[in-house]
């Protein structure tokens, strides 16, 4: 831990600590604090448009009862639970391929992966939706490889609809990870890793014993901005499939949006909704670190 | 403007000078317009704003076009925030929309009961923008539902013309089945989680997810369940090529792998964009619900443009709107034969137009047609919460393909709206 | 270990890799494919060449005044880029080198911020800027971006490991903490501020609901509003809406592939 200046010099320090990010400060004060007021005040309120009137806690008494949230919150849970894990653990495999002395085209393949990312959400959005269409470009390649028989409705049948959200969101977002994970591996001493190998313990052993551990800042790193990620997961839900069919992919923050855009405009229960995720992601990010710090002792 | 006597022409003159001074103010400035569809809605507009530019050189407009969401969720955020600055002059909204916009903003819309002839239009439109005796949209135009169908497959199946006329939904799928049978095509393609054609049945028999005072009206609705019940008889029957987008769902028509089609007018351009299959469709009313009041006349969508009250050029718009959509009948001609587009002006009906007789359609006078029907769609209270009952059917859309009993489904779509509409 | 099963697991690896690579590429190949064919036959799923690519580049200029879009885009996203890095690598550096307590509740506030999704602030940062006057400006596009909690938070991070003792050879010659910043942390922290550029970059220019609500006017579009409105018409001309995709995507493309070393780098040091 590195030490601040010495105390003679505090108010100096002071005065150049704020300094520095007080533009910053200031902006956010601005364009986040006061939306976040004005939206606490706004999730007491309820009625249509411009007519509001006071509920207090009405708004999340009504949450409870509400069909379409609960569903939301089982998609986005769905989400989370199925894609995150997933996509953690292929980055770390890539990376770890990746990571191999010698590989042959190397740079090649990591520039391969790292590229979704860089597409606009939009984009592949509308992209992977005409390719899961029904006599789209992936249908008709499953077919003719022989690996189904008829074509798969992907975009109309509830079950396949998530599968198609939770591919695409690993497609996008796996090499970004195994960025982070490849940069943090080749930070680890080649030799250890030699020595290991001589003493007889497997590829996956040391895996497990020497990489997963270096990795754990990386991984929780990338684990809780995962998380956070895919419980306001919204663009890929509206562009892909717009929460259908059925809702089955509607996720909380397309629910927001509908709540604020197309249904009857309820801006307060919308802000209502909106702190759910607040909360969910404030619980999870909290277990997360919890479980880290935990094992470090 | 007619002077009634000499003697006052000379005040009339300055009046009218007055008038003209401040007309020539008004149109200096540029009426905006937002719709969506480049294809129709905008390209409607444009025809429209050249039509007015020819008699008020002073007149401009732009006219934005984006998507239909966008189009919606710009102008609720903008309504919501109170922020008039950017709002249009005129904007489209779907008939579908119009009481939830209206309702939500009260004073955001401005009312044209004084200037427009409303009498002139057809009443299931202008019912739809009337609260509280004040009428505040310029009707446009009709989602009148019709049935198409290839007279070639059809006649393969050993059905002619008068086969298909005024027959109900059960005669349908029996008819549907034969074709299967004996043409190897699917009767028609539905999208598995879209429910306009359970709209469309449930307004041919008058009634609607809300009752005509706005309340709740699922769980007895007899309409509603029959209309889910034929949905699911249709994909059961086995005649149902399962589409997934628009795209899909036109191209299976002009790919020829369905033998029918059933909505609103405005399709009529798109089956029409496979020239091969000229002279081999036939028109036929909409199939009608096996219950008591149900009828061969609905609608599905159709849009109006409504005036912003915050707008800048709100004069200019009413008497632009007015002047074209309201009285010019050659417009409607016009934008009929060139976009498919059914107006809903009643006087509209009486020009050339509309008698033609359509060769692709075997020599039928499609638009008299429908423009017969158009007067006999039920009138229904769309409500303001139309866009949650929608999704709250289509969201046991998958149950009901799976053989769920309508009468469940009704029982938690029901739950769900009530949920949505606190 | 034998090396049969060696060979095979070099094997399962290589094979392993490159399906991953294949299937990552796939959608930009298709995309380019099918940015030569007419839509038609694009939904047909059609794999091979063909020759409207300049027709369907024609229907696109014809929508949209193409270079107008793209200054639209390039202007907000570098410009938002600038802005973003200033502010938020001043409040990083600040919040590491003079630590207080004071400051770290601070800082944990800023973090915090993060959880907070977009939907919950649409409204009332749009009915703020509308009170602002700057509807439908980039400006308003840009500004509440620029205080990035998760570039506060990653040039912080990457502070870490900016040598204490060079700052101290500068305040010894008598630098002020200013020209500290500048002339000496700017420099050293090339690679940092190259990857974060790449990250803001991208995510400004990509970005799309914000813009939607607060953007009107035509000519102020950037390309995600043309992409989306093209996208949800009727009936989307798939060939254009390829075309439109790939031009969208080369900025980027272009951004990364020129700054790959140092954006590499830059996350190495924050993994740190």
């Amino acid at each position: 831990m590195r030490q601040a200046s010495k105390p003679s010099s505090s108010r100096f320090f002071d005065i150049n600590g704020w300094a520095f990010v007080s533009v910053a400060m200031a902006l956010i004060s601005v364009f986040m604090l006061y939306p976040i007021g004005k939206s606490l005040w706004m999730s007491v309120q309820s009625g249509q448009g411009t007519m509001t009137k006071f509920v207090g806690l009405g708004n999340v008494q009504r949450l409870l009862d509400d069909p379409m949230f609960l569903r939301a919150l089982t998609n986005t849970s769905i989400f989370l639970v199925v894609q995150v894990p997933i996509m953690i653990v292929l980055a770390l495999v890539m990376a770890s391929c990746l990571n191999i002395p010698n590989l042959k085209g190397r740079g090649l393949l990591r520039t391969a992966v790292f590229l979704p990312c860089v597409t606009s959400l939009v984009a592949y959005s509308v992209l992977f939706k005409s390719m899961f269409s029904y006599d789209g470009v992936v249908n008709s390649t499953l077919m003719g490889l022989g690996l189904v028989s008829e074509a798969v409705p992907w975009l109309t049948d509830p079950f396949w609809a998530r599968v198609v959200v939770i591919v695409a969101i690993t497609w996008r977002w796996t090499g970004y990870n195994m960025i982070f994970y490849l940069a943090a591996m080749q930070n680890v001493d080649k030799s250890i890793y030699e020595a290991a190998r001589i003493d007889g313990i497997s590829a996956t052993r040391r895996f497990l014993s020497i990489t997963i551990p270096v990795l754990k800042p990386v991984i929780l790193f990338t684990t809780v901005t995962s998380t956070i990620g895919t419980l306001q997961m919204f663009d890929e839900a509206m562009n892909i499939t717009n929460g259908g069919p059925a809702d089955s992919t509607l996720t909380l923050s397309l629910y927001i949006y509908n709540l604020s855009f197309k249904y009857v405009p309820n801006f307060g229960y919308a802000a209502t909704v909106s702190y759910v995720i607040v909360v969910l992601v404030a619980i999870l990010a909290f277990i997360q670190f919890y479980a880290a710090r935990e094992r470090e002792q | 403007m007619h002077f009634a006597k000499p003697t006052t022409a000379v005040a009339s003159l300055a009046l009218a000078s007055m008038g003209l001074m401040t007309a020539a103010a008004v149109s200096a400035k540029e009426v905006t317009v937002w719709a969506w569809d480049p294809n129709f809605n905008i390209a409607i507009m444009k025809e429209a704003a050249a039509r007015y530019t020819a008699k008020h050189p002073d007149a401009t407009f732009k006219i934005v076009d984006m998507s239909k969401a966008d189009v919606e969720q710009k102008l609720q955020t903008m309504l919501a925030s109170g922020v008039t600055k950017s709002l249009p002059d005129v904007v489209l909204v779907e008939d579908y929309n119009a009481q939830k916009y209206l309702r939500s903003f009260p004073g955001a819309f401005e009312p044209m009961s004084g200037v427009v002839n409303y009498a002139g239009f057809a009443k299931y439109k202008v019912d739809l923008m009337t609260i509280d005796g004040k009428t505040y949209g310029l009707p446009f135009d009709s989602g009148v539902t019709g049935m198409y169908y290839r007279k070639d497959l059809l006649a393969k199946a050993g059905f002619t013309d008068k086969d298909m006329e005024n027959i109900s939904w059960d005669r349908y799928i029996e008819i549907g089945k034969k074709v299967v049978a004996t043409t190897g095509k699917k009767m028609l393609g539905i999208d598995p989680n879209d429910n306009g054609l359970i709209r469309v049945m449930m307004q041919s028999a008058g009634r609607w997810y809300f009752d005509k005072d706005g309340k709740l009206d699922i769980k007895n609705n007899p309409a509603l369940k029959a209309a889910l019940e034929t949905q699911g008889k249709l994909f059961k029957a086995g005649i149902v090529k399962p589409v997934t987008n628009w795209a899909e769902y036109v191209g299976a028509v002009n790919k020829g792998d369905v033998a029918s089609i059933t909505t609103g007018v405005w399709i009529t351009g798109s089956v029409k964009s496979e020239k091969g299959q000229s002279g081999q469709w036939g028109v036929a009313p909409t199939p009608a619900l096996d219950i008591p009041g149900a009828g061969h006349a609905s609608n599905l969508g159709g849009s109006s443009w409504y005036v912003l009250s915050g707008g800048k050029e709100k004069a200019q718009a009413i008497d632009f709107l007015n002047e074209i959509y309201a009285k010019d009948v050659d417009f409607y001609q016009s934008i009929l034969t060139a976009r498919g587009a059914v107006g809903t002006l009643l006087a509209s009906r009486n020009g050339k137009a509309y008698a033609e007789a359509d060769p692709f359609f075997g020599g039928a006078q499609v638009w008299q047609r429908y423009s017969d029907w158009l007067g006999k769609i039920p009138s229904v209270n769309y409500g303001i919460y139309t866009y949650e009952g929608d999704a709250a059917v289509s969201a046991q859309l998958p149950a009901l393909n799976q053989g769920v009993p309508v009468d469940q489904l009704l029982d938690k779509i029901q739950q769900q709206l009530s949920a949505q509409i606190k | 270990m034998s090396q049969w099963s060696g060979k095979l697991r070099t094997a399962l690896v290589y094979g392993f890799l490159w399906l991953m690579a294949l299937l990552s590429i796939f959608p930009f190949v298709w995309m380019l494919i099918s940015a030569t064919n007419e839509s038609h036959d694009i939904t047909k799923g059609k794999m091979s060449f063909g020759n409207a690519l300049t027709e369907n580049y024609h229907k696109f200029a014809e929508l949209f005044d193409v270079g107008l879009v793209f200054w639209n885009s390039g202007k907000v996203a570098i410009l938002g880029s600038f802005l973003t890095l200033a502010v938020s690598s001043l409040a990083g550096y600040g919040f590491e080198i003079f630590r207080s307590p004071g400051r770290e509740r601070v800082y944990q506030g800023v973090l915090l911020s993060m959880m907070i999704p977009f939907s919950a602030l649409m409204i009332p940062l749009f009915i703020l800027l509308a009170s602002f006057d700057m509807l439908d400006t980039h400006m308003a596009v840009i500004l509440p971006g620029i205080a990035s909690a998760y570039m506060i938070f990653y040039f912080r991070q990457n502070t870490k490991s900016f040598p204490l003792e060079l700052r101290d050879a500068a305040r010894v010659d008598g630098l002020k903490e200013w020209q500290i910043f500048l002339f000496v942390y700017l420099p050293v922290m090339r690679s940092t501020y190259a990857a974060a550029f790449i990250i803001v970059f991208m995510t400004i220019w990509n970005s799309f609901l914000w813009p939607l609500i607060v953007l009107q006017s035509v000519e102020l579009k950037t390309i995600t509003l043309v992409l989306s409105s093209l996208g949800s018409s009727y009936t989307p001309d798939f060939g254009v809406i390829m075309v439109a995709t790939i031009l969208a995507t080369i900025p980027t493309l272009v951004v990364f592939f020129a700054m790959q070393r140092q954006f590499v780098e830059g996350m190495l040091g924050s993994v740190k």
